[in-house]
């Protein structure tokens, strides 16, 4: 399957090796600039890295042009044949691999029925709403049978609730045809909603790898917490550790006789509806370095009043000073 | 800052077989933060533009503080706007590029005003820098700063301001847009297909769909009492679930199960309620009828969230029939295969033909 | 590990212009300095021709012409470019029209432009001619050298101008429209719209039509050739027309050799220059 090996995305950066597993979906989760979209191009053949290799079923493929890997890309905007309509679209990867017709409507039916295009085969695809378009690209690139798929943050130009829908739809569609996956996001919610794997990118380097829950659960670094927190961990020092506490492990109610409290001063409130962050000081951080505490429902906290959040002991991670 | 009043406003493009605004009406008060939320394709940029003049009127009217400005010029109106990206001139130092929105005032009081909204915004190190230099936070305040500096602005239009900043300045970007518009008292309008950015952002939302206003109300109110189903399915992560029903005998019924009490006409009906208001458990095999509000689902899978204290919570999935169910819960111990769903029967919401029933008895 | 191979991609540019460029310049820097009579006798005289060059009242006096010619054209092409950028519509059907109509003088052969306003200017049937000379106004361009220049320079303007309005418009449609919006709403005037909006980001496609401009018109031949012969008199003798002169009609291969090779560095002052002053000035922003 796919493997990096002593890979260097940038120079100056240290080599990593992954080994991605057949058929799963693997979230590359980074900030913006942090290596992901290289990653993805160096993956996909369009940008050759500083050094190491990429290897395609035990073969190295470093050198070979996007063309000749078995590798199929999805990009951010949508990219389709403005001209072409959507059958023509799907059908497109196969034509060049010189496919017989029959064969190629066959297969173009299937996936249009899959990516629920099938309405729209003659329509042109800025006929199409974003997240048809979307599906479109997706589409194509799966017809394309690569052995692989690469996705650099296909839904991050796409409206919040049809990313939300895709989000849950993408997981199902993908799993169907049993590609493997590399798909690349900032969105933590994405790490959790799609991946079989994860890996945690950071200054053009791999930062932990696993299964989101284990990552999730016990980060290898503090900048590793925080990919995987939205809003980031909260940060106090113990003599000379770190600590740290998600904000969605804070909460106003204590739930066991071992908790830990920690008395804040409220600065602000803000909601989505469905949960309410409180922005605060909480006593044992330094001066300026705001708490987020992320509570379910609405909550009404008055800006200026003191309040105390509780968390399990087992909730609050522990790094030396220096593990960044 | 201005009291901002839509009549009856309507707007169709030349050519096109549709209006895409049609008859608002909506009174944004002077020192409100308001938030309109809505997809793209809504109307939220027509009616963007409509506000600032870029566009003009052609149907209804709008009134700040009681004059009719819908044949004013933009600059007459006294709104200002930031965009998505930072939009400064690019030739000019910041300072320049606020002193410039108030070419018309004497010196003196135009360079304390530079000072003073800079220093607010914490952008004084780099005022005499050009846009070039500076990183994209500190060239969005500088455009933020740039649409409250002139004295005498009427209203202030963002146009999703945090598109382009990284989630972690997000936080700090809109805290401090909060903080100033409650300082300086401005009337701001905030667009966004963004329910997260228009409910912490606004005191009041006004939901846009296909070119109408379904609902002005709190963000609260928007959340427990939508008075449309769009509105339920669009705030709200994931949306309101909507389940087939039936109105009749003072309740409302799903698949033969009364579910709650309800003041309607006798009718099939929509039955709404949000992931967080249900409750999905795994039922034990053929045990008929737990409770009267309970209904048979078959339990699709989870997607965990979060863990705590040992527990996994996050979304539950489960069919109905033809309708998918989400719930918001504790996932530990659940697995596919037959489960309950009981609902909050003080909180389930009825529809018909898209809006809400009456409140129940 | 490097990959070294990237070399045998610039491998055909790199003899390209060996033949073309660098290898004709040594010759011709060669030739410029040595006297040669025939084929066999040849004399080093060092840099005795470019001093002479350099003394050639006939060189100074096309090199003035020639600056002259081009800081005009340019004074006047690139702002009309602009002008005319700005007037075009941004969107609808007609755009693509406008743009090609716009083209066609860039496409016709420079020696038919020559020739177009040769017989367009002509005082006894030319269209232009005849009709300046109908309203009262003496105008012949074979014979009076205001006239030869000023039908010169329309004629350029003519064929140049949509070179620097095509540029400016692919600049102008490069900004995004909230840039024009933001500047609406700040009650801009068209002028301060272009002054703090276009103008800061039509810099670099103007560097390019400056330059371009100042090269051809720096070089310019066949039209001026065309149309007056470099006359009347030599009021229209740029430096290639004298050149060629001296290398093709009086066998002077010396002293051709040395005004090339000085011709050759002045244009690559300017450019530099030009380069220069706009690259630095794009910096400090």
């Amino acid at each position: 399957m796919l493997e990096l090996n002593a890979l260097v995305l940038k120079a100056g950066s240290p080599p990593f090796s992954h080994r991605f597993e057949a058929g799963q979906i693997n979230v590359v989760l980074g900030r913006n600039h942090s290596g992901k979209t290289r990653l993805a191009r160096v993956i996909a053949g369009l940008d050759a890295p500083e050094s190491g290799e990429v290897l395609l079923g035990g073969k190295v493929v470093t050198g070979d042009p996007p063309g000749k890997r078995s590798v199929a890309l999805v990009y951010q905007d949508f990219v389709n044949y403005p001209n072409w309509t959507v059958f023509e679209n799907l059908a497109s990867p196969q034509k060049a691999q010189r496919v017989s017709a029959a064969l190629i409507r066959e297969r173009v039916l299937e996936i249009a029925g899959q990516m629920q295009l099938t309405e729209f085969l003659d329509r042109y695809p800025d006929a199409l709403s974003g997240g048809q378009q979307q599906r479109l690209a997706i589409g194509r690139a799966l017809a394309k049978s690569a052995d692989v798929l690469v996705m650099d943050e296909p839904l991050v130009n796409l409206d919040y609730k049809l990313r939300e829908a895709l989000q849950v739809e993408l997981r199902g569609l993908l799993r169907e045809f049993g590609v493997s996956v590399v798909y690349t996001t900032s969105d933590p919610r994405d790490a959790f909603a799609l991946g079989d794997t994860l890996l945690l990118l950071a200054d053009h380097r791999l930062l932990q790898a696993g299964p989101p829950l284990s990552l999730y659960e016990s980060p290898g670094s503090p900048a590793a917490a925080d990919l995987m927190s939205d809003p980031c961990a909260n940060r106090w020092m113990v003599g000379g550790d770190l600590r740290l506490i998600r904000p969605e492990h804070l909460s106003l109610d204590p739930a066991h006789v071992d908790d830990v409290a920690f008395p804040v001063q409220v600065l602000g409130r803000e909601t989505n509806g469905s949960e309410t962050f409180v922005h605060c000081q909480a006593d044992v951080a330094e001066a300026n370095t705001q708490w987020v505490a992320k509570l379910s429902g609405l909550v009404d906290l008055a800006p200026g009043s003191r309040e105390i959040f509780y968390a399990s002991a087992t909730a609050i991670m522990k790094f030396d000073a220096h593990a960044d | 800052m201005a009291e901002v009043v839509l009549e009856d406003l309507s707007f169709r493009y030349p050519g096109a077989a549709a209006d895409t605004l049609a008859g608002l009406n909506l009174t944004v008060m002077r020192g409100e933060a308001h938030a309109l939320l809505g997809s793209s394709g809504s109307g939220k940029t027509t009616l963007l533009n409509l506000l600032s003049g870029l566009l003009p009127a052609q149907h209804g009217r709008i009134l700040f503080d009681g004059q009719d400005v819908s044949q004013v010029a933009p600059w007459q109106r006294g709104v200002t706007q930031v965009f998505q990206f930072p939009v400064l001139y690019e030739a000019m130092s910041v300072a320049a590029n606020l002193a410039f929105v108030m070419r018309d005032i004497p010196d003196k009081q135009r360079s304390e005003r530079v000072a003073e909204i800079a220093g607010k915004l914490g952008i004084d190190s780099v005022l005499d820098r050009r846009p070039a230099g500076l990183t994209l936070v500190q060239k969005q305040l500088a455009a933020i700063a740039k649409a409250l500096v002139r004295p005498g602005v009427s209203l202030v239009l963002l146009d999703e301001p945090l598109t382009a900043a990284e989630p972690e300045h997000k936080w700090q970007l809109r805290q401090t847009l909060k903080s100033l518009q409650q300082e300086l008292g401005a009337t701001m309008i905030y667009v966004t297909h963004d329910q997260t950015e228009a409910l912490t952002f606004a005191d009041r939302v006004s939901v846009l769909h296909q070119g109408v206003i379904l609902q002005t109300a709190t963000p609260q109110a928007l959340v427990e009492k939508p008075v449309h189903e769009h509105v339920g399915y669009f705030v709200g992560t994931p949306g309101m679930n909507l389940l087939e029903g039936i109105i009749r005998e003072g309740g409302c019924w799903v698949d033969g199960i009364r579910l709650a009490a309800i003041h309607a006409a006798d009718g099939p009906c929509k039955v709404g309620f949000r992931p967080e208001w249900a409750r999905i458990e795994q039922r034990s095999n053929n045990v008929v009828d737990k409770a009267t509000n309970t209904l048979p689902v078959v339990i699709r899978g989870t997607r965990t969230l979060t863990t705590s204290r040992g527990q996994s919570l996050g979304l539950a999935v489960a069919r109905l029939g033809e309708s998918e169910v989400v719930t918001r819960q504790t996932l530990t111990g659940l697995e596919t295969g037959a489960g309950w769903l009981s609902i909050d029967p003080e909180r389930i919401l009825c529809f018909r033909d898209g809006w809400r029933l009456t409140d129940h008895a | 590990m490097h990959d070294n191979r990237a070399w045998f991609g610039v491998l055909p540019v790199l003899l390209i212009v060996s033949f073309s460029a660098v290898i004709p310049l040594i010759t011709v820097v060669n030739y410029s300095v040595q006297d040669i009579f025939d084929v066999d006798t040849r004399l080093f005289v060092g840099l005795d021709w470019y001093r002479e060059t350099l003394r050639d009242p006939r060189f100074l006096d096309a090199l003035l012409r020639q600056a002259g010619f081009s800081i005009l054209i340019l004074g006047i092409e690139i702002p009309l470019g602009i002008l005319v950028a700005r007037a075009l519509p941004t969107e609808g059907r007609r755009v693509g029209l406008i743009l090609v109509l716009m083209a066609i003088p860039l496409l016709i052969p420079w020696n038919v432009v020559g020739t177009i306003w040769q017989l367009f200017a002509r005082p006894d049937i030319g269209l232009l001619g005849s009709f300046v000379n109908g309203l009262g106004v003496e105008f012949n361009f074979t014979a009076n050298r205001l006239d030869a220049w000023i039908t010169l320079l329309m004629m350029d303007v003519w064929h140049w101008t949509s070179l620097v309005a095509l540029l400016t418009f692919s600049g102008l449609s490069s900004i995004p429209s909230a840039y024009y919006q933001a500047a609406t709403m700040d009650g801009a005037s068209r002028w301060q719209v272009f002054r703090h909006v276009e103008l800061p980001r039509l810099k670099s496609v103007l560097m390019i039509a400056v330059l371009l401009r100042l090269m051809d018109s720096f070089m310019i031949y066949t039209e001026p050739f065309v149309l007056t012969g470099g006359g009347p008199g030599n009021s229209t003798t740029f430096l290639s027309q004298y050149l060629t002169t001296m290398a093709v009609g009086q066998f002077d291969l010396g002293p051709a050799a040395a005004f090339s090779v000085l011709y050759f560095l002045v244009v690559l002052l300017l450019c530099w220059l030009f380069y220069t002053s706009m690259t630095t000035n794009a910096e400090e922003q």
